[in-house]
Order: structure tokens, then sequence, then C-alpha cells
């Protein structure tokens, strides 16, 4: 079956197979959690039952969405759960574990269903699945296939069922992890970070309403001031004749009106500001709401990780969560996969002492290796931790001199909690050689980087003899932003993404560049930032903001990064030049410019063009139709222009716009580019041939951003072309444009 | 009437001051200083804190002297919270930490030499005045 068979196009069949996947792993996910309940005793008929129905399920989606393989590897999956209920002597002590994988490859199949090697992984995950359920399989090995990278999971051997096996404990804490039975409502991340961006945005928007306001005030009460001038200059010029000081006082007087009004309007717009402050942090709050989820998923990883470490290693360790309803940002829950895995794979290779030593110290054979999640304050706190031999402080010390890490001095004056930090910091081990499972101890210091990152800190704490725990102390939201990065003086800054237009070199000296066809205004940012400005032919970053396009010169450009946007603090936020600041891996604070700050600098004289209407080429609102064949994005900018006070009518493609436009004036036409019928560019060069159209504002929306089709727009007098996905900020740009 | 002040003693620009423990939540060495442009002289720059963004401040520049050499990585600090705003003081040396009596806004350690005694509400309040000043010069 190919995908031509399909009544979807191809971008529509992409969002539901993506649909599909998200639904996929959520199915495949719970039936793992009912798996690893299910232990070595065997599911109960309960279990098998719904394990059954999730694999149902996943098949007849597979099949609407056309992926046959999927069907295919779905349908003997509740086969094999078939044969556990008519035989429930076929689930044998290793049973679990190759369930557990053969899922684990299934999911991993999903990524990777569109790639080369695709079909050869699903055939041999078919002959896996086949073999799960067979009689003679009981004494015999099976390999599940690998499909991630290999050094993105736990080093694993195909289960043998060896009597260590047999003996292992049944995972108390396991079948406590269980599918929470709600409906999902599934948003792309992306989706969700835009608007949370937006909302952003809406806080910086606010802040220089309030500016602007708090000017407006000051005028009013230098009006009223003038106008007790007036009325005092006229009191005591006694010269002056009745009919005009008549005049004078009736002017006065309109005046002392007019004065009053612009003060009480003025405080009722500041009242206005602070309502929308709330309502702003009630979204960002609600939004917050929205990217959170329980620690449960993180728990999953985490048994499965130690499940797959327990069978390669035979170290006898199980797993206890406690706080597995802690709810945090889901993308701060992504990122802590590896770190997780890393001080998992740390507790077996070094902290869990061999089960006979354990127990000649008295300390049961099993291991325990604990996690907790709890919520203090605005922190998601994550301790992990084992029962083990704990850390040889002394011995690490020696460790860190020996390897030239630490001074003598240094190691004598250091106490404990010094030693310990050095090993987060180095990652060094009390063990000389270098270990397969958990590395070198590089895998700890990366443990470091990554918190720092998510903008959160760890600590670890040991106890020789009764075991070491590491606390990860996190933010419990990210506000995770596209950023470009860029060295000015020796210091990496950094600026949001969505308002770079590109890369260029400014010669030394020039106030202005040729950036395409247009001629932009030069920031020296070594100027600005640093020591002067330089006289070297230097790399610049095209920054684009409400319509205005300045070049920015740099030391070096960086490149893009992804970054959690923090604020500056009380101190720091009067200095509007920043927008905030990031912490880098390495924990270093890295500014982030506001480029609003940055065109007014490089506009000085339009520095109020952006909010006055009389010289703003801001289109202010009318009326306007909307094009497009998409009703999502019809309803959408529906809803963005209709909130900036247009009227707005809709068509779903360029001949009804055509005969729409015909019959009622539009100050703008907002177009989609191909559309059923008329596609865009047809419909702007019909508006454009007639007269009584042409004035019209035209806003070009599409997925097809290339330069031609910018070249194209320009020579039809389009106004602007917005790249989709469309944002508020990036419509109102748009508009603003000239 | 002289009160009892539990108080550390710090060098800052060669000249010894005290201030009182109550303000200081911790004593620090400094991580990477990111220096902010266009700041007053007096906010030295900013530095991670346990994952949080820290200024570092400049006592001499914020009590109307000349600010001191540029913080550095390494350098000594306290970091002091006043109404919720942390930051930290930068300073050159930790002596100790002392009860020492404080009579009409003085005191004297134990040898009897004068101390400056630092009122952390001040600086705080003044670098937050500093602050605006050259955020309005920009405006």
């Amino acid at each position: 079956m190919t995908d031509g068979e399909f009544d979807f196009d191809p971008e529509e069949l992409a969002m539901l197979r993506q649909l599909f996947r998200s639904e996929a792993h959520e199915a495949l996910e719970a039936v793992t959690s009912r798996v690893l309940a299910s232990g070595s005793v065997g599911p109960s008929a309960e279990a098998l039952t719904e394990m059954m129905r999730a694999t149902h399920t996943l098949k007849g989606a597979a099949g609407t969405v056309g992926l046959p393989a999927m069907v295919d590897l779905s349908h003997r999956l509740e086969s094999v759960f078939a044969a556990f209920g008519r035989d429930p002597a076929l689930w044998t002590v290793g049973t679990a574990d190759v369930l557990v994988e053969v899922v684990d490859a299934m999911r991993s199949y999903l990524d990777v269903m569109d790639e080369p090697g695709a079909d050869q992984a699903a055939d041999e995950l078919r002959k896996t699945i086949d073999q799960i359920a067979r009689q003679d399989r009981r004494t015999g090995t099976l390999s599940v296939p690998l499909l991630e990278p290999a050094d993105a999971r736990a080093p694993t051997e195909p289960p043998t069922e060896s009597p260590t096996d047999a003996g292992a404990p049944a995972e108390a804490s396991d079948a406590g992890l269980l599918p929470e039975p709600t409906a999902w409502l599934r948003i792309e991340p992306e989706r969700v970070d835009e608007v949370m961006s937006s909302a952003g945005e809406l806080l910086f928007d606010r802040t220089r309403i309030e500016r602007r306001v708090q000017s407006l005030r000051t005028l009013a009460r230098d009006l009223a001031r003038t106008r007790q001038a007036l009325h005092d200059a006229i009191a005591d010029d006694a010269a002056m004749p009745a009919p005009l000081r008549t005049a004078v006082m009736d002017a006065e007087g309109e005046l002392a009106a007019q004065a009053a009004q612009l003060s009480q309007t003025t405080a009722a717009l500041l009242d206005e500001i602070e309502a929308l402050r709330r309502t702003i942090g009630e979204l960002q709050r609600g939004l917050t709401r929205i990217r959170m989820e329980s620690a449960r998923s993180l728990m999953m990883h985490a048994a499965r990780t130690l499940r797959a470490l327990r069978r390669a290693t035979g170290v006898q360790v199980e797993l206890r969560t406690f706080g597995e309803a802690t709810e945090f940002d889901k993308a701060v829950a992504e990122q802590l996969h590896d770190p997780i895995t890393q001080l998992l794979r740390n507790a077996v290779a070094h902290g869990i002492e061999p089960a006979e030593d354990r127990v000649a110290h008295g300390k049961p054979g099993v291991a325990t290796v604990t996690i907790r999640a709890r919520q203090d304050g605005n922190s998601l706190v994550l301790e992990v931790g084992d029962d083990g031999r704990g850390v040889d402080t002394a011995a690490l010390a020696r460790r860190l001199v020996t390897t030239g890490r630490w001074t003598e001095a240094r190691a004598r004056v250091a106490d404990d909690a010094d030693v310990l930090d050095a090993l987060l910091d180095t990652g060094l081990s009390t063990r000389g050689e270098a270990d397969e499972l958990a590395g070198r101890g590089v895998g700890i210091g990366l443990v470091r980087q990554t918190v720092a990152k998510l903008g959160g800190e760890v600590k670890v704490a040991s106890v020789k003899g009764k075991g070491t725990t590491f606390t990860l102390r996190l933010p419990l939201s990210a506000a995770l932003a596209q950023a470009t990065l860029f060295k000015v003086d020796g210091q990496v800054y950094a600026v949001s993404t969505v308002h770079v237009a590109g890369t260029t070199q400014v010669d030394g000296h020039a106030t202005t560049a040729t950036v395409g066809d247009d001629v932009l205004p030069v920031v020296r940012l070594e100027q600005l930032l640093g020591h002067g400005a330089a006289t070297d032919r230097r790399p610049a970053l095209v920054l684009s903001f409400a319509g205005k396009s300045l070049v920015c010169t740099v030391d070096k450009i960086l490149g893009p990064r992804e970054i959690v946007v923090r604020p500056l603090g009380p101190l720091l936020a009067p200095l509007t030049l920043y927008a905030g600041a990031t912490i880098s891996g390495s924990g270093k604070i890295q500014l982030i410019l506001d480029p609003a700050q940055l065109v007014r600098r490089a506009y000085p004289d339009a520095m109020m063009a952006l909010i006055d209407p009389a010289s703003a080429p801001m289109v202010l609102a009318g009326r306007a139709l909307v094009v497009d064949d998409s009703r999502a994005i019809r309803e959408a900018m529906t809803s963005m222009l209709g909130s900036e006070g247009w009227i707005v009518d809709v068509a779903e493609d360029g001949a009804r716009a055509l005969h729409m436009a015909r019959q009622q004036r539009y100050d703008l036409v907002v177009t989609d580019l191909e559309m059923p019928e008329l596609g865009g560019f047809d419909l702007i060069a019909r508006l454009r041939r007639d007269p009584r159209l042409k004035a019209t504002s035209i806003v070009v929306i599409t997925s097809r951003a290339s330069a031609e089709h910018r070249r194209r727009a320009r020579d039809l007098g389009v106004r602007a072309l917005v790249a989709k996905p469309i944002t508020r900020r990036k419509l109102l740009e748009a508009l603003a444009a000239r | 009437m002289a009160e009892l002040r539990n108080v550390i003693i710090v060098t800052i620009g060669g000249v010894r001051h005290a201030i009182e423990l109550r303000w200081v939540r911790e004593v620090v060495s400094l991580g990477f200083v990111t220096v902010v442009p266009t700041a007053p002289a007096a906010l030295g720059g900013v530095c991670n804190l346990h994952g949080a963004i820290l200024p570092v401040l400049d006592v001499g520049a914020l009590l109307g002297g000349a600010a001191g050499s540029p913080p550095r990585q390494g350098d000594g600090a306290l970091v002091v919270e006043v109404d919720g705003l942390v930051c930290a003081l930068r300073v050159d040396q930790v002596d100790h930490v002392a009860s020492l009596y404080e009579a009409g806004g003085e005191v004297r350690d134990a040898a009897g030499r004068p101390l400056v005694l630092l009122d952390p509400t001040r600086l705080v309040r003044r670098a937050l005045e500093l602050v605006a000043a050259v955020a309005e010069h920009a405006t």
C-alpha cells in the first residue's frame, strides 16, 4: 500500500501520522506498565484484556493512517496476549522483560518507520514477537532488535533465564505505575510554546504601553500647570481689554476641563493596564499548567532503565518510587531522562556492593534505588538514592590529588561536602579502572551540566556504608525559547531567533549596510556593549522588529540554541536593553537583548513612530478579508484580526475571495498562496488589475516563504509575506511594515 | 546606649567594614561574572548563584566613592537579602564574625579600632536609584 492510495493529501497524512504516533506511544506505554505490574507472576485476566484492547485499537488506527507494518506488529502482539489468556503457564519469569523490550522496540520503530532499514527492523521484531508465547522458548533465548542509537540506552543482553533472575524480587513499586484513565487532548508542544512565547511578549508590550501612559500622565500634569500659568497671567494683566479677557478666560476654562479629562483618562488607562497585567499573569499560569506532566513517565523510564541494567549486570536491585503525581514542565521532564539514566548507571556500577558484602554488613541482599519527586515552592526536587556502599570521600580526595585535579593543600582543607561536590564537577570515580557501564564517570559531570542548563542545581550526599543520594533541584517550568547566540567583546549574548532575519558582513566605519534591496542602519554592538567601535570588517546579524530592520555588528555569530529565558530580577529590570538572561551549560549568565531597544537606537527619529498613529505605517483596523482553504487558519486569523478591531470576512478560495472583493470594499486582504480554484498569486494579480482594488493592502501568509516567493510578492505590491505558522506578533509586524 | 550586634567583619577597598549577620544569607566565592553593559559602575556584573541571577554590587561606588576593580570569578562576596531582593556585595577579604557593641552608629572591633557599619537596606536602595537613573538616561 502506498501513500497515494489515501484520501489525505501528504500534509494531512503527515499530521495524522503524527497524531497516530503519539497515540501509539501512549497505548504502548500503557501496555508496558501492565507488563511491569505483572512481574514474574503473570498478568491478571483483566490486565490481559486491557493489553489486548490496547493492541487492538493500535491495529485499527495504524490501518487508517496506512502503516501496514504497524498493523501487523500490533496484530501479532495481540495474539501473544491472547495466547497467555488461553495458557497462563506460558508466562515465565523472563517474559515480562522480553515484552517490555519488544514494546520499547515497537515504540522506537514508530520513530524510525520512515527511515531506511525500518522494514528490516520490523521483520526482526515480528519474528521475536512470534517467539514470545511459544512453548519451546521457555529454555531458549531471544534477541530484540535495537533501533535506538546504541548510546541512548543501557547495554542489554539477550535474556538469560538464570536462577538469579528467578529469585529477583517482584517490584512492588512498579505495580503502582498504572496508566491514568483520563481522556487526553493532544497538542503539539510547539504550539503551546508558541502561545507561551506570545504571552511572554505580551508582558513586554504591556511594559512599553505603561511607559507611554506614564509620559501621558506627565503631559497632563504639564498641561494643568500651563493652564494655571495662563490663569495667573490674565489675573495679573490689568491692562487687558475686557472682550479679550472674556475670550481668553473662556478658552482657559475649556483647557481646564480638557486637562482634567486627560488626567482622568490616563488614570483609567493605568487601571486598565493593571487589569491587563493580572490577565497576562493568569494566562501564563494557565499555559504553564498545560505544559505540566506528572513525574510518572519519568519513573517509568527509570523502571525500564533499571530493569535493563539489572539484566545486563546481574546486580540485584529494586526500584522504589515516591511522588509520581508531582507535576512539572514537560520540557524539563524530557531533558531529565538522560541524567536519570546516568544516575541509575552510576548507582549500579559504583554504588551498590556485591550481594554477599551487603549481607555481611547486615543489609538486605537486594539493593534498593529510591526515586522521590516532590514540589518545593517553585522548584521540583528529584532525589535519586541508593543504599549502597556510599562514597569513600578520603579515597576520592586521594584520587583528586593523584589525578592532578587538586593540590595536596586543597585536599587537606577540604571537607566531605567539597569532595562530593568535586565528584559532580569531574565525575571522578573511586574505582581505579574505567567502567563500561557508567563510563569513566564522565556521566555524572553531564548530569550537573544538563541540570544547570535547565536552571537547576545538583547536590550529592553520601554516608559511607549507607548509600549515596543525588538531589536535583529544578525550576518547575522552563520557558524554552529559540535564540541566536553571538559574541561581543568576549561575552556571549542572545537574541530571540524570531527577530533574526539573516546574517551579513559589515565594513568598519560603515553606518549603513545594504541587505537585499534595502539600505539598513548599522548598530555597532561592540560600541554599545564593549569598548568601542571596531574598524575591521565584521559579521553582523540582520534583525527585524515591528517592520523595522537593522544590522548589528558582532565579534562572532555562534548560531541558534534553545535557551531557558529567566527574568533579570528587580535590580536589573529597568535596563530595558535586556529582555532577560539565560544560563549556559557551563553555568555562565548570558544576557538576552531586546530587539525593540535596538530598533529604537537604530531609528532615533522614528522612536515614536511605532506608537504614534499619525506617523506609523501601521494599517489601522478596518474591514479585512481572510482567504485560506484551511478552516483552522481562517478561524485563527479571524480571531487575531478581530481582537485588533478588524471586521473580518472569510473566503475558502481565491475565486470566492475575488467575488467578495468586488461586492465589498476591503482595507486589507490576507491570503494563502496554495488554494483550489484560484491560487493566491492569481488572486492578487486580479485584485491589482481592478482599479477600485488597487490600493487594498495585501498580506500573504504561506508555508512557502522562499526568496522567489518573496520577490514575486514584492512585484505584486504585497505589503508583507508572513511564513506559517502565523503568530499574532508576526501578523501585527506585517501590518506595521511599510 | 550601646547595643550588641552580631556582625561579620570584611575588608572592602582596604577598609574594614562590619555588616550585621541578619542580612547575610551566604558568604560565597563568585562564579563566572557576566558584565552588564550600560549598567552603572556600582553594578559590577551578574553571576549564577544556584541557578538564579545574582547582581554583584560594588560597595565603594554605592557609597559615592570610586568603584573597585571589576568583580571576577573567585572573588569573595556576601550574599545579602533585603526585602526579597538578593544581591552580592563584593569583598576583598572576610575576616571573622563577632559580637560587637554599637554606639551612635559606630562599631569598634575588639582592639577598639572603628569599623564602618554597612546598612544593606541603604545600599540596595542606592543601587536601585543608580540603575533607574541610567535607565532614565537611555530613554
